[in-house]
């Protein structure tokens, strides 16, 4: 199973598998990871879910993924970044593993 | 303070209701009688009374009512923060439905508080995920042609098409029993429960309701134990979080809550939505004249026609706005109004589908989110399509005066249609 590693706003690491075609929101949520919460369950409706992509890997995770992904960026509570994405809706690709992604320090 | 689901205690919350039981901490100038959810201008018109609270009342207001004194909160911001602190603003002892203190049960997971909240969570998430219920898109398509299948040749045979018992109801209801792996032959049985509990605004009546479904679900559980199924009740029944199985309080407790969280939710939703679409042919086109943005369309009219609140317990002593609330007070956030306040969304009675996207309070926020929405969602999404795809064109029937529900679930009683 691919592997997905996430950086809090401290610098403390933790990698977790996740399974393909789930994404990388649920990877923290289910696996009990503070720092992405989530709350909407991947409905494009909360902006909790706020990652920073790592900058080795914007290129192949790529942007905001729809215009209301791009829309409910606007609403997140950290600063936001070029490699800023709701990770709700980044899906777990065999060219995914391996993934960084950096928490905010808050989701709201 | 951490609860311990398997071994439910009753909470020992005092309820005040009626004008001599406003605690001594609530100004006198906040206390208002405001006719929230059984006032005679709340039933004309809940959607318009809602949104003219902010103009009428203060963002905070202590409300008293016969269903019991508490305070309203209406901006959207506070509701966010408010929702989003648990730790504050608590779910224990929060949800207003009688139950038996000599054989207590939580509602699971909405009285759970985190941390235990998301073990709960985790077992049913995938079910209702974006995802999950995606599998259940060709079952709501034929569900919903079925429908309106029965409706033409009614409509053929001369008789007239009642939208919330032809359409609004069946649907979410038929679609939930077969996620929860229940009887279709039980569906006006359940729904008729349902109205007890959420309309009948009657303590001794919610009471017997409650009597009945426990009673119903007790056995449907015990079924399911002996012969595990895919729907979600025997889910539940063989859950083990942690490698440990769920007591028979917990089974219940969370059978019980998904039964009363998914029946008339939905249901309200969609009634609420074609008596707008019945009145509004405008806009009922420009629907189908965009179905490449279905999602967007939904949400606003998600949005627009929000249906529930959300309550809950001051755990501490709290200052909001520079009033001051005190532990064990009761609270509600006003969510439609919420989705009214015109500092987020201006002009907030127009529906407008161009909108940009913000977080709107139709499936509250928190970890308290509402689990259903994307299944709420689709539903939504789904009926639109297939029901526009064939009855483009229609009005309220001449002469209806429409009446809506008193309770805690907010939809018309009857939405007569012709074409």
């Amino acid at each position: 199973m691919p592997k997905v590693t996430y950086v809090d706003h401290e610098g403390r690491a933790s990698a977790v598998e996740v399974e393909l075609g789930d994404n990388v929101m649920h990877g923290a949520v289910y696996n009990g990871i503070d720092g992405i919460t989530g709350e909407c369950g991947g409905g494009l409706s909360c902006a909790t879910c706020h990652c920073y992509v790592d900058e080795d890997w914007v290129e192949t995770v790529g942007g905001p993924s729809s215009q209301a992904e791009e829309e409910l960026l606007e609403a997140v509570a950290a600063e936001l970044r070029p490699g800023s994405r709701l990770c709700c809706q980044i899906e777990m690709t065999p060219a995914l593993d391996g993934l960084v992604v950096h928490m905010p320090e808050h989701q709201f | 303070m951490p609860i311990d689901a398997a071994h439910p205690v009753p909470p020992n919350l005092p309820r005040h209701v009626g004008m001599d039981q406003i605690p001594d901490h609530v100004p006198a100038d906040l206390v208002r009688q405001s006719g929230l959810t059984v006032g005679p201008e709340f039933l004309a018109a809940p959607h318009d009374f809602m949104a003219a609270l902010h103009h009428k009342q203060p963002p905070i207001y202590y409300d008293v009512s016969p269903m019991g004194n508490m305070w309203h909160l209406t901006k959207h911001e506070d509701a966010l923060f408010g929702l989003r602190h648990p730790d504050i603003f608590s779910n224990e002892g929060a949800t207003p439905f009688p139950r038996d203190p000599n054989d207590y049960f939580y509602f699971i997971p909405i009285e759970i508080d985190p941390p235990h909240h998301r073990k709960y969570r985790n077992i049913v998430d995938p079910v209702f995920s974006p995802k999950g219920v995606l599998k259940l898109e060709e079952l709501i398509r034929r569900r919903s042609n079925d429908l309106i299948d029965a409706i033409e040749a009614k409509a053929a045979a001369g008789g007239t098409c009642e939208f919330t018992e032809d359409f609004g109801r069946p649907l979410p209801v038929s679609v939930f029993l077969d996620i929860m792996g229940l009887p279709q032959a039980m569906r006006d049985t359940f729904v008729a429960w349902a109205m007890e509990l959420l309309h009948s605004n009657d303590r001794a009546i919610m009471g017997q309701a409650m009597a009945k479904i426990t009673t119903y679900l007790k056995d449907a559980i015990a079924e399911k134990k002996a012969a595990p199924d895919d729907g979600v009740v025997s889910l539940i029944a063989h859950a083990e979080p942690d490698g440990v199985p769920l007591s028979d309080k917990e089974i219940f407790g969370f059978v019980c809550f998904l039964f009363i969280g998914g029946l008339d939710t939905v249901f309200a939703t969609l009634n609420n939505i074609w008596l707008w679409l019945a009145q509004n042919p405008e806009q009922r086109q420009e629907i189908i004249d965009r179905p490449e943005d279905i999602d967007r369309i939904v949400e606003e009219l998600l949005r627009r026609w929000s249906v529930t609140f959300s309550g809950r317990v001051l755990d501490q002593d709290f200052e909001m706005r520079g009033v001051q609330m005190k532990k064990g007070d009761r609270v509600t956030f006003i969510l439609p109004a919420c989705n009214f306040d015109p500092e987020v969304f201006p002009d907030p009675m127009t529906v407008d589908f161009d909108r940009p996207r913000k977080t709107i309070l139709a499936f509250t926020v928190g970890v308290h989110s509402c689990m259903g929405g994307h299944l709420a969602r689709l539903e939504v999404k789904i009926a639109l399509q297939e029901w526009l795809k064939r009855v483009p064109n229609f009005d309220l029937q001449p002469g209806t005066r429409i009446e809506y529900r008193p309770g805690g679930v907010i939809g018309p009683e009857a939405v007569p249609l012709v074409w």
